[in-house]
């Protein structure tokens, strides 16, 4: 009776030590490691102090109980447990099974309805403790670690299922106390525990990403100090010399500029704002090597809505100088930031367009891609200009407001 | 430098094959290659003692970097003139290179007969320019305007240098932007050259400055 108060304050602070044991440094420093493994670890540690304890407030109370035999056969059963337990949940496929947890459980029943044959009624009615005490909180905290919250939960029922059957359907207050205690902790720890295994997916997310950047920038060195040179040498020789090699300096020069774009850009990354840099989306399209692109040396940023909606309408642009002024015709695309807007240019080298046709185009409604272009722009808040004069090329100017 | 006299270029590459490939070009195209190297350590000692007329730079060097490289042989011999000649998609090693004092730029996929004359342009002290080189330009300017904390401390662009470098990014040759803007061509010249002449003095006067301020730090501690 009178350790009852000791043995609250001992429940909680167990609980206390698990929980900064299940989710401490180690997992976070060493994710290969494992949120559980460093759960199962601390579960060990707890079963064997409870352990201690529950050995020490026995022997302690040993001359008042009915059947001191039966509780020392109960604590031996205890120590044979926690022997066992502790190598066994170390074993991933075991403790991944059902069979170890349940019969954690079960275990753990049987020593604390086996305080019926230790204790009697009397002194169970007045609170006396039950023979395993906080060390029966080891079980429903496996399960909650085995099964999460649900585990938790389950785990801590069958608990009080058994002490309920010990106090014979009148719990005293001492063991309802504990009970609260017991599912609080299987609660917390369930929770915790996919808490931290949620944190760790996101740790090995970000771990995997870097690793592929890295590998990616790796390659990107290989490849320019290689292969680009090789090309870029087999062009510039290839030009010089007759018969196929021209032909063959063309498809290098191709590759070679669609290598460049391919390891100079990934695919756009959208920022934890919601911003991508318009630069990085241009990148493919100027993978040709008769696109041109000039843009400052920083990133051009946009909600990424109106940068793909941007850069549809630059692609839409660069369709239109391939249709009209050929296949092989160069074209040059301008990217500008200023404080309000952002504008992007689109140009060619083209025969241009008589303004008296462009009007008259816009006036029979069939300006085709163009008003496509003014379209999508519009929808941005923004404007398309569409600048020609005969000899002058074609220059399609987009505005974006930030 | 005499008029008879073959140019003195050197060529910096850390690829042999292509580094050679560029020297043939430029001795059959009558220049005289004084030096190679294949780092940008190499490229400043060699420099500093063969004394070229222009130096071929390539940016992604080993040991130190084509911009340091440029850095350090502008800083230390005023007459030589470097023009970069780098792979295409390496912008903001571009703009640093201009900034450290580079004279032109060109991309590797230039023909030899645009080497050539960029190199005898370069060592008449003109600069070499692609419409890339004149969006990072714009892009920088605008950038020290807007995003510095003194904007008005930094180096800005007249309007018709604005305008100038605008047409060159939009892929109007030298020779189209002054006739769109009745210009002379060698106007059209000048105001890029201004452009990328006026960020590398800013960029060297920010050296200085920051030289004085941890020198006289250190003074005082």
């Amino acid at each position: 009776m009178s350790l009852a108060r000791p043995a609250r304050g001992r429940v909680g602070g167990a609980v206390v030590r698990f929980v900064a044991a299940a989710t401490g440094r180690p997992t976070i420093g060493d994710p290969g490691i494992g949120v559980d493994v460093s759960a199962w670890r601390a579960l060990a540690v707890f079963r064997a102090l409870t352990l201690l304890y529950a050995v020490i407030v026995n022997l302690a109370d040993l001359r008042q109980v009915a059947h001191p035999g039966w509780c020392l056969a109960t604590l031996g059963v205890m120590v044979a447990w926690t022997g066992f337990a502790s190598y066994a949940y170390t074993k991933p496929a075991w403790r991944e099974g059902r069979l170890l947890p349940v019969a954690d459980m079960a275990v753990t029943i049987l020593t604390i309805v086996a305080t019926l044959l230790v204790e009697t009624a009397a002194r169970i009615a007045t609170g006396e403790l039950t023979v395993p005490t906080v060390w029966g909180a080891a079980a429903p905290l496996a399960w909650a670690i085995r099964w999460r919250l649900a585990g938790g939960m389950a785990g801590a029922c069958c608990i009080a299922v058994a002490n309920f059957a010990v106090d014979r359907g009148h719990p005293t207050r001492a063991t309802v106390h504990s009970l609260i205690l017991v599912f609080l902790a299987g609660a917390v720890i369930g929770y915790v525990i996919r808490l931290a295994e949620r944190a760790e997916g996101v740790l090995a997310e970000a771990v995997r990403l870097q690793a592929a950047t890295s590998e990616r920038e790796r390659l990107s060195r290989e490849i320019h100090d290689g292969v680009l040179q090789v090309l870029a040498l087999l062009r510039r020789r290839g030009a010089e010399l007759g018969g196929d090699v021209p032909e063959l300096a063309r498809l290098a020069t191709e590759q070679e500029a669609a290598l460049r774009a391919l390891i100079s850009s990934g695919p756009p990354v959208e920022r934890v704002d919601g911003l991508v840099d318009l630069r990085e989306l241009l990148a493919s399209p100027s993978r040709s090597p008769h696109i041109h692109l000039a843009s400052p040396a920083t990133p051009v940023l946009l909600p990424a809505a109106s940068a793909q909606q941007l850069a549809a309408a630059v692609g839409e642009a660069l369709h239109n100088v391939k249709h009209h002024v050929g296949a092989e015709a160069d074209a040059w695309i301008l990217v500008e930031s200023t404080p309000d807007n952002v504008v992007v240019t689109v140009r060619d080298d083209g025969p241009g367009i008589p303004p008296e046709r462009l009007a008259a185009a816009e006036a029979e409604g069939r300006l085709g891609v163009a008003q496509s272009i003014v379209g999508r722009l519009r929808d941005l808040g923004g404007k398309a200009l569409i600048n020609s004069a005969p000899g002058e090329g074609t220059e399609v100017e987009l505005h974006v407001p930030r | 430098m005499s008029l008879d006299e073959p140019l003195r270029v050197m060529v910096v590459d850390d690829h042999p094959m292509w580094r050679d490939a560029v020297a043939r070009d430029l001795e059959a195209a009558g220049f005289a290659v004084v030096g190679t190297a294949t780092d940008g350590a190499a490229a400043v000692r060699i420099a500093t003692a063969v004394r070229p007329d222009v130096v071929v730079m390539d940016l992604q060097l080993p040991e130190l970097s084509g911009v340091g490289a440029t850095e350090r042989i502008v800083a230390t011999l005023p007459a030589t003139r470097v023009l970069v000649l780098s792979a295409s998609g390496e912008q903001t090693d571009v703009l640093e290179a201009v900034k450290a004092g580079a004279t032109g730029y060109l991309v590797k996929s230039a023909s030899v007969s645009e080497l050539v004359d960029a190199v005898r342009r370069t060592a008449a002290g003109d600069a070499t320019f692609t419409p890339g080189l004149a969006g990072l330009l714009l892009g920088e300017y605008r950038r020290l305007a807007t995003g510095g904390p003194e904007p008005e401390a930094g180096p800005q662009l007249t309007d018709r240098e604005t305008e100038v470098l605008r047409l060159v990014a939009k892929g109007l040759t030298a020779k189209q932007v002054a006739a769109r803007l009745v210009l002379s061509h060698r106007t059209v010249q000048n105001h890029v050259q201004n452009a990328m002449s006026k960020l590398h003095v800013h960029n060297r006067a920010g050296l200085v400055r920051y030289a004085i301020e941890a020198g006289l730090d250190t003074d005082e501690s």
